[in-house]
């Protein structure tokens, strides 16, 4: 049986999405859902200005892309990875 | 073959002493990206880097690692700025060696394209 409770999740932000909100992380409540696609729409309703951004924005868990589908441990460090532009 | 990647504070210095080529190689490529002083029409003062590490680091030596495989390379090396890199310094730089120069002219196309898509690095204005 799968155990549903409430978590808050700290996300890291960089560049754009950083200069957009004003600060190098948020942190955002997830329900019962606590994968990184429920992270994702959650930034979207919990701030706006980051929704021309987030298109092809990507979750990462530690350091590495995470699939949509995977669940977020409290102990994860996680960030929000959008367009780059390094070189 | 031979992968190596390095994330550096501030401007990578100039490339004085050239390591001796690996064995095999008959082609040795450098590209070095400069920052320009105009950008979009306006005066640049610099570009400040932002780098989320290690992601960075172990994405570019993943890339590295996938072009050299593919391209048959014998070695790649690349050097990326974080932080602030005022115009006309040099925020990266790709060394490529090679069997022949084909081979490491796709090669710098793809690892610099790939980068710019894949690899978590920012970059900013501060303008003039």
């Amino acid at each position: 049986m799968r155990v549903l409770f409430a978590m808050l999740v700290t996300v890291l932000l960089f560049g754009p999405f950083a200069t957009v909100v004003g600060s190098s992380e948020c942190t955002v409540e997830l329900d019962n859902d606590h994968t990184c696609q429920a992270i994702l729409r959650r930034l979207s309703d919990d701030l706006p200005a980051l929704r021309p951004l987030l298109s092809g924005a990507r979750i990462a868990i530690n350091a590495k892309f995470a699939d949509p589908h995977r669940d977020v441990l409290e102990s994860d460090e996680v960030a929000l990875i959008g367009m780059v532009s390094g070189g | 073959m031979s992968v190596t990647v390095l994330i550096t504070d501030g401007p990578l210095a100039p490339q004085e002493v050239r390591l001796p080529s690996p064995a095999g190689c008959g082609s040795l490529l450098v590209f070095e990206g400069i920052v320009r002083e105009i950008e979009d029409g306006r005066p640049l003062m610099a570009l400040h880097y932002q780098t989320y590490e290690p992601m960075a680091q172990t994405m570019l030596a993943t890339l590295g690692r996938e072009i050299v495989a593919r391209h048959e390379l014998i070695a790649l090396h690349a050097a990326h700025s974080r932080g602030h890199v005022p115009v006309g310094a040099c925020s990266f730089r790709l060394e490529i060696h090679s069997a022949h120069r084909k081979a490491a002219l796709a090669a710098m196309d793809e690892f610099i394209d790939r980068m710019k898509q894949e690899v978590p690095i920012w970059k900013q204005a501060a303008w003039a």
